[in-house]
């Protein structure tokens, strides 16, 4: 019977231990053991023999290390046939066993009266992935598609991805598995004691994710035994639609006389998995540590019992590396500040790549309470998908916030849906046949809840029964791409009430009879209702509160508005969602609420991460005894304080020429600072914020000076690059802030970058120094390859080099012009030869 | 997490000088946020020690040369292999503000430095006083990259200890750590007590390092 029929209404059993098993058979410490699927067959053969007369349904081939990482082409062992073996010894264990039932008296065992399965074992490469790590995401899709084909060539019946800790890695194996074969794909995760992945992943946002991608099956294996594993199996069950899969070691390890023994035996193991089915698992077995008797008695004590079908949850639900984010009860809060829809500032930054602009739009709403962010970088003359990619990219590392991908490019959407470490808010289809097509497939594949725009070939319907029928064409058209109507937010879209006295109240009864009639979820973009009135944040705060009074589920605003703030807490407190309405007296409870701007220790995000909080809060603490001290603009930068630097520039600038309190002010204070590091009196952190204070003050004079038509002179051009094997960057870039300071112009290639990068960097823009930083003795080689290239393509090129390891003889050795012991050193240099 | 402050100045760079008042509080807001963010575990693993003809050092997963860990290792009989880490966490705040708030960032680097130094010696501790017990004497802690024990020995140490799937440590390319707030080390388990403590910083050789603890 297929695998995918079987496990509905079987129970499905896993075998146990592979790795201690080879050692009692004489595996050593150190060595591979996929080796011994070449070198001991038959010793293979055996062991998975073991697991189906102890009533396992599925066996595990033996490779779990099976990659090109840890098989190189140029080693000893061919990868190819090591997973081909691994496929072929669990083929004929199974083989040989049918002929051993069929043919032997005393063989009575109904245990293995099932059919089995052979699972393609897939662990985790072994490396970290970018950007922590230096393991490029397609990489690691190739890597584990050269094992996938093989073994499927040789006959696995599914493939089975476990011991994961990382989601963007398991994205990585169950896309290459969908993208390679046509196999069931069942994934199983580690989690610590207390439900978590070690890269800080949940049970619910690993879920969300894993769902996302269409896998058949998902669950846990390994880190803990059947009793730890429990209570993460309870939570995994609450929100899993696909049947769960729990494969613990034998128990907790301590080690005793050198041997790896476990705190409970083969039957307490076996006690605690029925316990384990009890609660509704069907698809049981074993990791480190158990053994054929582990699974015997577990199947026994199991395979009677009734299996409880799996209940769909209709959970809508999208996610990010660690945090997932629920639709229902809750009114979910996107914050709509990352789009260059009339904004000029942003789209000056995507123009001149300016990330750092974006992240900070990112961040702040974050510290506001948005707990989606929307992510629309479309502006016609930057290419779109690349950059939304690098957005995509780059906001999820400074931000655990799921993201909403905001494009109307299929190929922009997919880029970012296929970088993206969750399961991605997608906006949006409507019920254009032509969108329909173009991006259901992409959600299908990746995974995503949808935003589901009510409009068609014939533009947005006057009434609310034409909105409501193109809801529900949009939900049919899901589903029969695999869709459900979960992973739908119907957007029942609203027009201004200065055009159209009847447009809030269409929008209102639409989402009503979304919410009471079709049972959907509905998203908003709130502030289109008054658009072209005066005050528009009061008409959009009363009509926002009327939205969610109507169900909205999802709104599109801005939450650095706290008028739109006040209103979803005070909603949030009247509809009986704020117990105690404590959330709203920790943020009103306190402090001065009159007026509309920004209430202080609003965060909601802050407030509940505590530290956060903190995390924000030296500089105004800071800015406080800098008021004591003097406000001057030049003494804000000499302490560091950024606010106060800020507003001083604000205030001289109403009497002084920019360009003046640049050279007279700024300058001086620079390079005061920067003496006193030289001196050894001011230290890097104080050096750090001098500068991000200057940015400040150099950022209120650009305003100024844009708006009054100067512009500001560059001294020049800098590369900074961080050398391949390097992912280290945080001296490259205390370098670069000073250069930033100093008015140089920085094209940062960012870290472990090739050296050919840097040449042609130096070449396409003429560049005359080139700044490179290596941490490790490891790395000096390629920093040394990298000056070669550039002397070679680039010989205008002046090479100033810093980092860790490196001294002037070094320097001297890899034939740099010059050694910068610390980031003024740069600077001097800079100031010197250019 | 308890963390010396002392040792996060050393990072910075302050030797005996006092930090400035907004850089006080800078630090105090990261070690804040830091500990809210690190998970820390440790690892260890006890091996039989043997010298061999040629001098090799065989911790029975691992087989070096290395002049200053023969050093450290004189009169052992065992190895214990140590690893700990505090997470990605600490990485991934390290990450955020190196993209927004270089101050913030460098500050976290220091005491996140400090904190796992600080984590690591508290643990050896315990296991020292653990041995004591039974009359044996711990080693100072000594990591590949410390003297002439060479880095390429990380992946020994950590495949021995099952860092990667245990810890969630794992290696690069050029051998670096991460999380990069992470440790691996020997430390050689004697009958004979150690007459000079000399552990971490002091234990290298290289005395030109401008983080070098004052001696």
């Amino acid at each position: 019977m297929d695998i995918l029929q079987r496990m509905k209404d079987h129970f499905i059993f896993f075998d146990g231990g592979m790795g201690s098993l080879l050692q009692e058979k004489g595996l050593k410490a150190g060595e591979l053991p996929e080796t011994w699927n070449l070198s001991h067959p038959q010793v293979l053969v055996e062991i998975h023999k073991s697991y189906l007369r102890a009533g396992a349904n599925i066996l595990t081939t033996n490779t779990f290390g099976a990659n090109r990482l840890k098989y190189p082409r140029e080693g000893s062992w061919d990868l190819g046939k090591l997973v081909e073996q691994g496929v072929k010894n669990a083929i004929q264990a199974r083989e040989e066993f049918l002929r051993e039932k069929g043919y032997s008296q005393d063989f009575t065992d109904s245990d293995a009266d099932t059919d089995s399965y052979v699972a393609l074992d897939l662990g985790p490469t072994g490396k970290l992935l970018k950007p922590l790590g230096d393991l490029d995401f397609e990489d690691a899709v190739e890597l584990y598609k050269e094992v996938i084909r093989t073994g499927t060539e040789a006959g696995a019946d599914l493939i089975l991805i476990e011991t994961m800790s990382d989601t963007m890695e398991i994205k990585a194996a169950v896309l290459a598995a969908k993208e390679s074969c046509g196999l069931p794909v069942f994934a199983t995760m580690a989690f610590d004691g207390k439900g978590k992945l070690l890269t800080g992943g949940s049970v619910e946002s690993a879920t969300a994710l894993l769902e996302g991608l269409r896998v058949d099956a998902l669950g846990l294996n390994c880190g803990l035994g059947p009793v730890q594993m429990r209570p993460i199996a309870e939570k995994l069950l609450a929100v899993a639609s696909v049947p769960v899969i729990v494969n613990p070691n034998a128990g907790l390890p301590r080690s005793q006389d050198g041997k790896t023994v476990y705190d409970i035996n083969a039957d307490q193991f076996a006690e605690e998995m029925e316990r384990i089915a009890d609660m509704g698992v069907s698809m049981l077995g074993g990791c480190c540590g158990t053994t054929p008797e582990h699974i015997q008695k577990t199947v026994r004590r199991c395979r009677d019992k009734a299996v409880r079908p799996v209940v769909k949850k209709g959970r809508t639900v999208i996610s990010s590396y660690s945090r997932a984010v629920v639709m229902g009860r809750e009114p979910v809060i996107i914050g709509e500040r990352i789009n260059p829809t009339g904004k000029s500032k942003f789209k000056q930054a995507l123009r001149d790549h300016n990330l750092e602009y974006i992240l900070r739009e990112g961040v702040t709403q974050e510290e506001h309470g948005a707990h989606v962010l929307d992510v629309n970088v479309g502006l016609p003359e930057i290419h779109e998908p690349s950059m939304m990619e690098e957005v995509v990219r780059e906001l999820q590392s400074v931000s655990d916030l799921p993201l909403q991908i905001d494009t109307s490019s299929p190929q922009a959407m997919e880029r970012a849906l296929r970088c993206y470490n969750g399961k991605a808010l997608v906006n949006s289809v409507n019920g254009k046949e032509e969108v329909m097509d173009a991006v259901f497939p992409l959600v299908a594949k990746y995974g995503g809840v949808v935003v589901g725009l009510c409009l068609d070939e014939d533009g947005i319907p006057e009434t609310v029964k034409g909105r409501i029928r193109i809801a529900k064409r949009i939900y049919e058209r899901a589903l029969s791409y695999g869709i459900g109507p979960e992973d739908i937010l119907i957007d029942g879209l609203c027009m201004t009430i200065s055009s159209d006295q009847t447009g809030a109240l269409t929008t209102l009864e639409t989402l009503r009879r979304v919410r009471d009639e079709l049972h959907g979820k509905t998203i908003l973009g709130v502030s289109n209702i008054s658009f072209g009135l005066p005050g528009r944040e009061i008409i959009n705060a009363a009509f926002f509160t009327m939205a969610l009074q109507e169900g909205l589920s999802a709104a599109i605003i801005n939450p650095n508005n706290e008028a739109m703030m006040r209103a979803y807490y005070s909603f949030r407190a009247l509809a009986g969602l704020d117990e105690n309405c404590s959330d709203y007296i920790r943020i009103y409870g306190s402090g001065d609420v009159a007026g509309l701007g920004v209430t202080r220790g609003c965060s909601r995000a802050g407030a509940q991460q505590g530290p956060g909080q903190a995390g924000r809060d030296w500089t105004g603490a800071g800015g406080q005894s800098g008021g004591a001290l003097g406000t001057g603009l030049g003494d804000g930068i000499i302490r560091g304080l950024k606010e106060a630097a800020m507003s001083a520039a604000r205030e001289l600038l109403k009497t002084r020429d920019a360009l003046d309190i640049i050279n007279q002010e700024m300058i001086p204070a620079l390079d005061a600072v920067g003496k006193g590091f030289e001196k050894g009196t001011v230290f890097l952190p104080q050096l750090l914020m001098s500068a991000e204070a200057a940015k400040g003050g150099f950022e209120v004079i650009k305003e100024h000076m844009a708006g009054t038509g100067q512009t500001q002179v560059s001294k020049g051009k800098v590369i900074l690059a961080t050398v391949k094997g390097d992912i280290h960057d945080i001296g490259k870039n205390i370098v670069k802030v000073l250069l930033e300071n100093y008015g140089y112009e920085v094209i940062d290639l960012g870290k472990d970058v090739p050296p050919e990068r840097v040449a042609e960097a130096a070449v396409k823009d003429h560049v005359k120094v080139v700044g490179l930083s290596a941490l490790m003795t490891t790395t000096v080689p390629s920093m040394e390859e990298t000056i070669r290239q550039l002397r070679r393509e680039a010989p205008w090129v002046k090479v100033m080099v810093g980092g860790a390891v490196l001294t002037q003889e070094y320097a001297d050795t890899i034939g740099a012009d010059q050694y910068c012991r610390d980031a003024m050193a740069s600077v001097n240099y800079a100031e010197k030869v250019m | 997490m308890e963390v010396d402050r002392r040792e996060i100045l050393r990072y910075l760079g302050y030797g005996r000088e006092k930090e400035e008042v907004p850089v006080a509080a800078l630090i105090d807001s990261c070690v804040e946020e830091l500990s809210a963010a690190v998970d820390p575990k440790h690892l260890s693993r006890e091996y039989q020690l043997r010298i061999l003809p040629d001098g090799t050092i065989d911790g029975s997963c691992f087989q070096v040369k290395s002049r200053s860990l023969s050093r450290n290792l004189k009169d052992c009989s065992q190895v214990i292999l140590f690893g700990a880490t505090l997470g990605i966490g600490a990485d991934l705040l390290i990450q955020k503000y190196n993209k927004l708030q270089m101050s913030r960032a460098v500050v976290m680097q220091a005491a996140a430095a400090a904190m796992i130094e600080g984590y690591c010696d508290g643990v050896c501790s315990q296991m020292r006083q653990i041995y004591e017990g039974e009359g044996l004497y711990l080693r100072p802690r000594f990591s590949p990259g410390y003297g002439d024990f060479p880095l390429k020995c990380q992946s020994e140490l950590l495949d021995a200890l099952e860092a990667g799937k245990r810890m969630g440590i794992k290696l690069t390319d050029s051998y670096l750590m991460m999380p990069s707030k992470s440790v691996t080390a020997v430390i050689g388990v004697s009958k004979k007590p150690y007459r000079c403590e000399v552990k971490g910083c002091e234990a290298c050789g290289r005395t030109d390092c401008i983080y070098r603890r004052d001696p």
